[in-house]
């Protein structure tokens, strides 16, 4: 009780509640736009939070980033483009609805099933992030060795449809971290001379590079097409919610339970989950016909849940430190930088800062119903600000940002590499988002080997000396050679869908 | 720019063997077996190994297949052109944003992609202008960044 109240006067701060309001509407602009996602919306927020106190850094955070989510739905919706990967699995459903005339029910159904998944998941958050905690705690490097790999495995294979070269590129991230000095030995490595090299690659310009500055790129290689004029909204986007609400229960609950669910899987986010409950939604329908003509019930059961995988994501961040979605493996990051290590400890180390995340993501999930109303109403007015001017500016932004955190131009190069790097990979088919998991969980993987090889003494059995780290492991190994032996059957067969499929 | 898997898998092998190597010449800690070269010797391993697989499933599926494929946008000239540019662009702050400054290098940068992109020199210029001091008082101001004032320093506040 008594740290509710502290978290309480730590929000309750006029800094605070300002950088919820400034973060609420960047999210929903950012999301609202077409060709602009919420990791960028996160990428592009994160230099500017690097100057903040940990709880209105994690508040502009958690609140721009389910901002965002939602707000994808309102170009899906008015012009049958997702304004976010996370609302394209109902775009031609929302648009359907529209083009029947029923826009309003639609966004509105967005705006308030977005709100209740997103806090269900904030209870899920709330209520299991501590239990977990409670085994975590006991967790030697052994079970943390283990943990990562399954983590970052599963961060690979679920989401993938090129497993392979999300592999290349999960281990292309491994070997990032491993530039600089800050490792077990306190050894340069890789840095061939250079003072510039010796901190290591910041993740922060990796990350601007890799999901703001590679999108600047495609922008620019494209002709940007002209959007048509979107729908208009004339009507109350809340007459008819409640009666959805009484007519859907089960599928609101079903999509956001799916959506927490996924969300919490490492690897696998929103748009995933947008997917998934998508297709669960018709798969157990009493109407599965209706779907694609213009039916709500998918859109109650898909938007429940891309808003609860936003809430989930963040179990396994917090509680050990992996991350469940690309918004969480910058959010890690944005953790050790304020010195609030997430893991069992942060619990009982940071209580005020945890209860406070929580607060804020009940009150982001709450205050997302006023100003997704206002977003849908100036959605029109938001579409004039012309695209071919928003992409230089977003690039003069990531360069001041990649700039801001080291003060140096060689930040700006960083990236620029990356930049480069993401571009290139998108377009060969290679996922990005595993090599920033790869930066960010490489140092933690390199201790917790480093530490188990020197206690066991260069034994590998000791990993599976302790009951947690030997069954962890043993799953750990059983999808490793499950993923194998699928891989060597598919290759056998003639090999197309391998990498592909 | 498409390339065959099997070019970029050949790449990320080399990288690998680069790796690996180099791993080897990183001493063990003292009294211990294992020092700063075990973990990127481990990475070196993986990235490898997936990059020979990638290799080999992609060598049974070159039928046909081109080694490099240039997607339309770097077969027109005009959006080659903006790629570049933007790419040449952030090259020039890299080295030259401490002599010129951030003030004149924004307004620059931002003047150059708007005409690239075909909005009016008039209106290109007015927001050059305005986002260019958004973001200086912004981050310089207001988050206390040392933005590069060069060609501006004695006049700046």
């Amino acid at each position: 009780m008594e740290s509710i109240l502290k978290a309480l006067a730590l929000i309750a701060d006029p800094y605070v509640l300002a950088v919820i309001a400034f973060s609420a509407a960047f999210g929903l602009f950012v999301g609202a736009m077409p060709g602009l996602t919420a990791t960028m919306a996160t990428a592009l927020l994160v230099p500017i939070t690097f100057f903040m106190p940990p709880v209105p850094a994690l508040a502009a955070i958690v609140t721009a980033s389910a901002m965002a989510i939602f707000a994808g739905d309102i170009p899906g919706a008015l012009l049958r483009i997702p304004g976010t990967p996370a609302s394209a699995a109902y775009t031609d459903e929302a648009y359907a609805m529209t083009r029947k005339g029923k826009a309003e029910l639609a966004l509105g159904a967005g705006v308030v099933f977005s709100a209740i998944g997103g806090i269900f998941g904030t209870i899920v958050l709330v209520a299991a992030a501590p239990l977990l905690a409670e085994v975590a705690i006991r967790f030697s490097s052994f079970e943390y060795f283990w943990l990562v790999c399954l983590g970052l495995t599963c961060a690979v294979f679920i989401a993938q449809s090129a497993p392979v070269k999300g592999m290349i590129a999960l281990f292309l991230g491994l070997f990032v971290a491993t530039i600089g000095l800050e490792n077990p030995a306190g050894l340069p490595r890789f840095t061939f001379g250079t003072t510039d090299l010796m901190g290591g690659i910041e993740m922060i310009p990796a990350m601007v590079g890799m999901f703001a500055i590679a999108e600047v790129l495609r922008a620019m290689a494209r002709t940007q097409a002209h959007l048509p004029p979107p729908q208009p909204v004339t009507g109350s986007i809340f007459r008819g919610q409640w009666g959805l609400l009484r007519r859907y229960p089960k599928q609101a609950l079903r999509g956001s339970a799916i959506g927490t669910a996924i969300g919490a899987l490492p690897g696998a986010g929103a748009d995933i989950a947008s997917w998934i409950t998508y297709a669960t939604s018709k798969r157990f329908s009493k109407e599965p016909e209706k779907f694609g003509t213009g039916h709500v019930e998918g859109i109650v059961e898909s938007g429940a849940a891309n808003n609860a995988a936003v809430s989930g994501a963040w179990i396994p961040a917090l509680v050990f430190g992996i991350p469940g979605d690309s918004i969480t493996a910058i959010v890690i990051g944005v953790l050790y930088l304020k010195n609030v290590i997430p893991g069992p400890l942060v619990f009982e180390k940071s209580p005020d800062i945890v209860t406070a995340l929580f607060v804020i993501f009940f009150l982001a999930n709450l205050i997302m119903i006023p100003f997704g109303w206002a977003a849908i109403k100036t959605f029109k007015h938001i579409l004039r600000i012309p695209r071919e001017m928003l992409m230089p500016i977003v690039l003069m932004f990531c360069i001041v940002g990649a700039f801001a955190i080291t003060n140096s131009p060689f930040a700006v190069g960083v990236m620029l590499v990356f930049g480069l790097l993401g571009f290139l990979m998108e377009e060969n088919g290679f996922p990005v988002a595993p090599v920033i998991l790869g930066i960010v969980l490489g140092p933690m993987l390199e201790q917790s080997f480093v530490t188990s090889m020197i206690k066991s003494d260069g034994s590998f059995l000791a990993f599976f000396a302790r009951p947690i780290a030997g069954a962890l492991g043993a799953a750990t190994i059983l999808v490793w050679v499950a993923m194998a032996w699928r891989g060597f059957r598919r290759f056998r067969m003639g090999g197309a869908p391998a990498v592909s499929g | 720019m498409k390339v065959s898997d099997v070019i970029s898998g050949a790449l990320f092998l080399a990288l690998a063997v680069f790796v690996f190597v180099y791993a080897q010449t990183l001493p063990p800690m003292p009294g211990q077996r294992y020092g700063a070269g075990a973990f990127p010797t481990l990475v070196a391993l993986g990235l490898g190994g997936f990059s020979l697989l990638m290799i080999a499933q992609a060598w049974r599926r070159r039928a046909g297949a081109r080694w490099v494929e240039l997607a339309d946008w770097a077969r027109d000239g005009k959006t080659l052109g903006n790629f570049l540019l933007a790419l040449a662009l952030i090259l020039v702050y890299v080295f030259f944003s401490e002599r010129i400054g951030f003030i004149p290098l924004s307004i620059a940068i931002l003047l150059i992609l708007f005409w690239r992109q075909g909005i009016r020199l008039g209106t290109g210029a007015v927001v050059a202008v305005v986002a260019t001091i958004a973001i200086q008082f912004a981050f310089s101001d207001m988050l206390r960044v040392p933005l590069p004032r060069g060609l501006l320093a004695g006049y700046l506040w």
